[in-house]
């Protein structure tokens, strides 16, 4: 380290090291307690009857208690809220990434005029919060015959979904050297095998990047659905959550259970996932 | 041709389902609507409803004033505690990566599943919070931190920072993580205080995460919805003290249960106002910030 | 001859596809009572089977986002050709802009025999033509849990005092007096209703109605000053507890009244099969003072004017203005059917009927909900503020005039 006169450290001694370093460790643990301890209370009250949740909430519970877990289940809707939800998020994923690689191809490669004019158009996407301008989007979707039409959800995300993918994918197809197509050209391959072959293998990190940086938003969202969804058998899970909270108000064993059904899918693939979520949404978010 | 092809259908989504609506919001508010038909042209006037006339004018002015105290202390509260957070978790200590995915792992969970966590938790007879006070002798300090003015705003702000807290901390960590080791090592030739080392580098050299961050809590503070809704219901319980921009513009557009009749044109212009003044402080802010950014 | 009998086949086959649509017609009916689907597939099953070649496609909706979807999608043109409309002011919106069909004795005749204050309910201010056919009563009491009451050796009260003194002993006994909560935001209005309209009594009523007086009247202010009395027995941090969580305290056993709406009935049944439920009107001062419970019309049946089946829609209209329906519906909704001549197996449900005939209509919701600021709303936060000490009874009553008076003219001085 430095050889510069008495540091700090040197100074205090192996105990000023722990001090400052010590202090950090309590911060971070502390702060770790804090996030993770509603959701471990979440998921042992699951199992929990009302008298336990009341009176002691956290002892450890019995985890052979499956009855709330199985109520919701079988007597709400939550298969069918989960698969609209993958429904939903996966169509508008498709979508998203296969639109979003075109048009950041077509920006990123072609030198033409307008086209930062067009990434401009993608970029000003990015800032405006389309909920305040969803009072047009439902007469619109009205006029297009498909509110209460799990495709109103699909084609808002996957509009809301490409002003940032594009822009990622763009950066990154920017990064690419030209050499590989080049060659491809002169091989005598065309546009559009030069794109499925060369350069769709190469983008698939950021497609990955930019995947998970929509899928969050579009499964956990719950004002669109709110909006054009009445349709019981068409709500995703996020609203139709709010449905069996309503309807199971008095036991509360039962409503814990519902946020831990919910909340599962999200934590276990992040648990698994969780560099690559980290990545994805926070690019963007640094240059 | 080819390119033609690859860009119409990406910019006909956006420009059919952002930019036409959008634009159409603006053009909404200048008429008069009676449920969801569009009556006459009335010009100004649902503007001058919105902003001047009682009593939409004082739940306006309500209204805002809540955005303003709820961006004011998430900005200490979330970003201030993710700068904290993410100047530990740099330093690197065991235990570092658990730590990160802890901290990020709220942030996964949708709003709603937040919402109604929190809302339990914090029921006055039955509630966690309530009860393990009571538990360790601290009954007095238990209240129905939902039912009063006093605490209902901030127990929102609070739920809203303990689920967000994750994203400032890993946006401020990727800050530091670039800044070069030979700046570090300069500096730690001249100056043993962590305080110096801080405030005068890494804050300066975090500055591009810094802008990120506080733009979009502003933009996120001001476009509030769901925590409110799930936990407070729409009128912002009680009597108004949680009322926030959003709520307020969802109840005049689509209607409440108890009001009279829902308005389109006054809902439409408060969402005109709203998007106007976000983007203008918005875009300020960013411009003010980016000029702090010292490129290396 | 082979031709002449495809032509004669290919006429009867034409003449049946014509005649098809007119034989099997397919109604859409929306409701925002989800609770009760069952019995209203029960109810249209027997119209049905009376009225071949009409079905009729039953929605329900979440009662919160009802009027919301219901207007949107008349204004869109994809409404349903038969619905369930509130009544009063959140009536006339859609009534106003011309959604429904006009009714009347002449095309449902049983509407003649329909209470006046009922039909009022359903009836236009502006054009004076009904445009729904009443199917409930909602009354605002005190309801109590009579097994708790007899165990206690506690009666309903006659006054005020006794009132209070019934709710101390409960208290003494470790028994919560009144599952009430207030964070949700409504309940502030019903317990106004149900607890304190003895209080202020049937002539400030006619006095409020006829314009000689407004809410800063000390009957008014005094019902409120009661309220704020007796919500020293609502539970620890009621503040702060929601409409669900105040249920669930008065459904488990916890605690022994709760004021609130004759709906909550069948509410609280569902919640808890073996709860017996007592019901009475809560004291005025003295022993003669009136004992007065709140009453206002939930709503009513009504035809979409655009319908394309408007013989099938009257028809079935006038089926649900029949006795037979009103029987039915007042015994298995648990609900006081406005339709005339309706007895109740219920003896509970006879009581309410009984408390009826000595009532004052829920004021706000019946008055003042026709504009913004309505009159719900406004009560509602004032008396959220009222309940966590912020205000006096006689600045409610003066914010209430005040904000009333931007658009109500007999306050406007």
């Amino acid at each position: 380290m430095s050889t510069a006169g008495e540091t700090y450290y040197d100074r205090k001694g192996l105990l000023g090291t722990l001090g400052r370093d010590g202090l950090i460790q309590i911060i971070l643990i502390a702060n770790t307690v804090i996030m993770l301890a509603p959701i471990v209370i979440m998921v042992f009250s699951a199992f929990k009857t009302n008298a336990e949740i009341f009176q002691s909430p956290f002892s450890i519970p019995d985890f052979t208690h499956f009855g709330n877990l199985l109520k919701i289940w079988t007597q709400t809707n939550f298969l069918r809220y989960l698969f609209n939800s993958v429904v939903v998020t996966g169509s508008a994923m498709v979508l998203i990434l296969v639109l979003g690689t075109m048009a950041a191809y077509a920006i990123a490669r072609y030198e033409f005029w307008g086209a930062s004019f067009i990434l401009m158009f993608f970029l000003a996407g990015l800032t405006l919060p389309l909920k305040l301008a969803i009072i047009p989007l439902f007469i619109l979707m009205r006029d297009l015959g498909i509110l209460n039409n799990q495709l109103s959800l699909i084609l808002v995300y996957v509009a809301m979904g490409l002003p940032t993918t594009v822009f990622i994918l763009t950066g990154f197809i920017r990064t690419l050297p030209n050499e590989l197509e080049d060659a491809a050209r002169m091989d005598g391959a065309s546009e559009l095998r030069i794109m499925w072959s060369v350069i769709l293998p190469l983008v698939r990190p950021a497609m990955v990047i930019a995947a998970i940086q929509n899928v969050v938003p579009i499964w956990n969202d719950f004002f669109f659905p709110l909006i054009f969804i009445q349709n019981d058998d068409l709500k995703t899970l996020p609203q139709g959550l709010t449905s069996f909270m309503g309807e199971y108000t008095t036991d509360w064993g039962v409503l814990f259970s519902g946020l831990t059904l919910s909340a599962a899918p999200i934590i276990v693939i992040y648990i698994f996932l969780s560099r690559q979520f980290i990545n994805g949404m926070t690019a963007g978010a640094v240059k | 041709m080819w390119i033609t092809a690859l860009l119409v259908p990406p910019l006909a989504f956006v420009a059919l389902f952002i930019v036409y609506p959008i634009v159409s919001a603006f053009a909404y508010a200048f008429f008069d609507w009676n449920g969801l038909a569009r009556g006459e042209f009335v010009g100004l006037d649902n503007f001058f409803k919105v902003l001047f006339t009682e009593p939409y004018a004082g739940w306006t002015r309500n209204a805002f004033g809540h955005n303003v105290q709820v961006f004011f202390a998430l900005m200490v509260l979330q970003n201030g505690m993710g700068f904290l957070l993410a100047y530990c978790l740099w330093r690197g200590l065991p235990g570092a990566r658990f730590h990160r995915v802890a901290v990020f792992l709220p942030v996964v969970l949708s709003t709603i599943i937040v919402g109604y966590l929190f809302k339990l938790f914090l029921h006055p007879m039955f509630g966690v919070v309530n009860v393990s006070l009571k538990a360790i002798g601290l009954g007095f300090l238990a209240q129905p931190w939902l039912g009063q003015s006093s605490t209902a705003l901030w127990s929102l702000i609070v739920a809203n920072t303990w689920h967000m807290v994750g994203f400032p901390t890993l946006v401020f960590l990727a800050g530091m993580q670039r800044i070069p080791g030979e700046v570090l090592d300069a500096v730690r030739m001249e100056t043993e205080s962590e305080w110096v080392k801080v405030s005068k580098i890494v804050w300066p050299l975090v500055a591009p995460s810094a802008t990120v961050v506080f733009t979009l809590l502003f933009v996120g503070a001001f476009n509030w919805f769901e925590i409110p809704y799930v936990m407070v219901g729409l009128d912002g319980s009680p009597y108004g003290s949680t009322d926030v921009l959003g709520l307020y513009f969802y109840r005049t557009a689509f209607g409440n249960q108890s009001g009279a009749t829902q308005d389109f044109g006054a809902g439409s212009a408060l969402a005109v106002l709203i998007f106007v003044f976000v983007a203008v402080v918005a875009g300020i802010i960013t411009v003010k910030l980016r000029a702090r950014e010292i490129q290396l | 001859m082979k031709k002449r009998n495809l032509l004669r086949l290919g006429a009867a086959l034409g003449g049946l596809l014509v005649a098809l649509p007119a034989l099997s017609q397919e109604l859409t009916f929306w409701s925002w009572r989800q609770e009760d689907k069952a019995v209203y597939q029960q109810l249209i099953d027997t119209f049905q089977a009376e009225n071949p070649g009409i079905t009729i496609k039953l929605e329900a909706f979440e009662a919160a986002n009802y009027n919301t979807i219901l207007s949107t999608a008349l204004a869109g043109g994809t409404g349903p050709d038969l619905m369930m409309v509130r009544a009063f002011g959140a009536m006339e919106s859609i009534a106003g802009a011309g959604y429904l069909m006009p009714l009347s004795p002449e095309n449902v005749p049983e509407l003649a025999n329909f209470s006046p204050a009922a039909v009022a309910a359903e009836t236009m201010r502006s054009d004076k033509k009904t445009y729904a056919v009443p199917f409930a009563s909602q009354t605002q009491f005190v309801l109590y849990n009579k097994a708790i009451f007899d165990q206690n050796g506690l009666k309903e009260p006659q006054t005020w005092d006794e009132f209070i003194a019934l709710a101390e002993a409960l208290k003494a006994k470790g028994i919560i007096p009144f599952a009430n909560g207030t964070a949700t935001a409504w309940q502030n209005e019903t317990i106004v209703g149900a607890l304190v309209s003895s209080i202020m009594g049937r002539g400030f009523y006619d006095d409020l109605i006829a314009g000689k007086a407004d809410f800063t009247d000390p009957r008014y202010t005094e019902a409120l000053s009661k309220l704020k009395d007796i919500s020293a027995y609502f539970p620890d941090g009621f503040i702060g507890l929601d409409y669900p969580s105040a249920q669930q305290l008065f459904s488990s056993g916890m605690a022994a009244m709760f004021a609130g709406g004759s709906y909550e009935i069948a509410n609280f049944r569902a919640q808890n099969k073996d709860i017996q439920l007592g019901v009475f009107a809560a004291p005025g001062k003295t022993a003669e003072d009136e004992k007065l419970v709140a009453i206002y019309f939930d709503g009513g049946y009504a035809a979409n004017a655009k319908t394309a089946h408007p013989e099938a829609a009257l028809k079935f209209l006038n089926y649900v203005a029949s006795k037979k329906f009103g029987q039915v519906f007042a015994n298995s909704l648990n609900n006081i059917s406005t339709v005339p001549g309706v007895t109740f197996d219920d003896p509970l449900l006879g009581e309410v009927a009984q408390l009826n005939e000595h009532s004052i209509p829920y004021l706000m919701l019946v008055h003042f909900r026709y504009a913004e600021p309505s009159g719900s709303v406004l009560l509602q936060g004032e008396v959220q503020k009222l309940l966590d000490n912020k205000t006096t009874p006689a600045e409610v009553g003066k914010a209430l005039t005040e904000g009333l008076a931007t658009w109500y003219e007999p306050f406007k001085k």
